[in-house]
């Protein structure tokens, strides 16, 4: 099973305050045991929403894009992992171990990634083999 | 330059209705373009919140409390998700433009880009 890990923003992220050298050297000996532990697919911090955009959908008009920096800075991710576990349970034991140094952390959020089996029978054989095309395409511009 | 894509939930994504054939044939179409031109890095689906949980720390207290899904605040919620690799947001804006919205759903695609 995989899970998507995100990290909540908060004031110092949103503000492009990098963290310390502290807990910079915390996640990766962290992140090392993720690795070591065969648990960990990706993990990557995001630059503040004042860099990026939005863009909305609204029925047939031609979508709206919106600059960052987006208000709500608790909802907004700061940084993920992509975890592969056996369980919700085993995934929720190593996030409790997230270094957390600097008292950064408001939030950390767990959501399951959907796999193949999950899409039903939307998902016909062709698709489902096309999809599997894909992914061998994508690792490689990885 | 790589960037996260986040597509938002809705009532749909959150009650786990999967999305319907054509918008999957649509997506799959999409994704190869990505992938041909070099952008696509990754794209998941995520399971509604309520397969997820969350960590809430207070301050003060060593541990976090844990507290299951699912989650109320439906359009903050991701459902979806890309990497794509590209040369500014701009550029990624663009291809985001093009993605496949057969049911003219109302919704936003929030992206982000990476520390490099």
């Amino acid at each position: 099973m995989r899970f998507m890990v995100i990290m909540k923003a908060n004031e110092e992220s949103e503000s492009n305050q990098m963290p310390t050298t502290e807990m910079l050297a915390e996640m990766g000996k962290f992140n090392e045991e993720l690795v070591r532990a065969g648990v960990m697919l990706a993990g990557e911090g995001l630059l503040p929403s004042s860099e990026g955009a939005r863009v909305r959908f609204a029925g047939n008009a031609e979508p709206t894009v919106i600059d960052g920096p987006f208000a709500e800075s608790k909802e907004l991710v700061a940084g993920f992992w992509i975890l592969q576990v056996k369980s919700k349970e085993e995934v929720i034991e190593w996030v409790k171990r997230v270094p957390n140094t600097d008292g950064a952390h408001h939030e950390i959020e767990i959501r399951r990634i959907a796999e193949a089996e999950d899409f039903g029978d939307n998902l016909t054989p062709e698709l489902r083999e096309a999809e599997e095309k894909l992914r061998a395409e994508a690792a490689k511009n990885a | 330059m790589r960037f996260l894509v986040m597509v938002k939930a809705n009532a749909d994504s959150e009650a786990g209705v999967m999305p319907s054939a054509e918008l999957m044939a649509q997506m799959s179409k999409f994704n190869d373009e990505l992938a041909a031109s070099g952008h696509l890095v990754q794209a998941e689906g995520l399971a509604p919140s309520s397969a997820g949980a969350r960590l809430v720390y207070f301050d003060g207290e060593p541990q976090p409390q844990v507290v299951d899904g699912p989650f109320a605040e439906t359009k903050e919620l991701v459902a979806g998700l890309w990497i794509l690799q590209g040369e500014s947001v701009a550029e990624i804006v663009e291809l985001l433009k093009r993605a496949p919205n057969p049911d003219l759903q109302a919704g936003t695609v929030e992206i982000r880009p990476l520390v490099p």
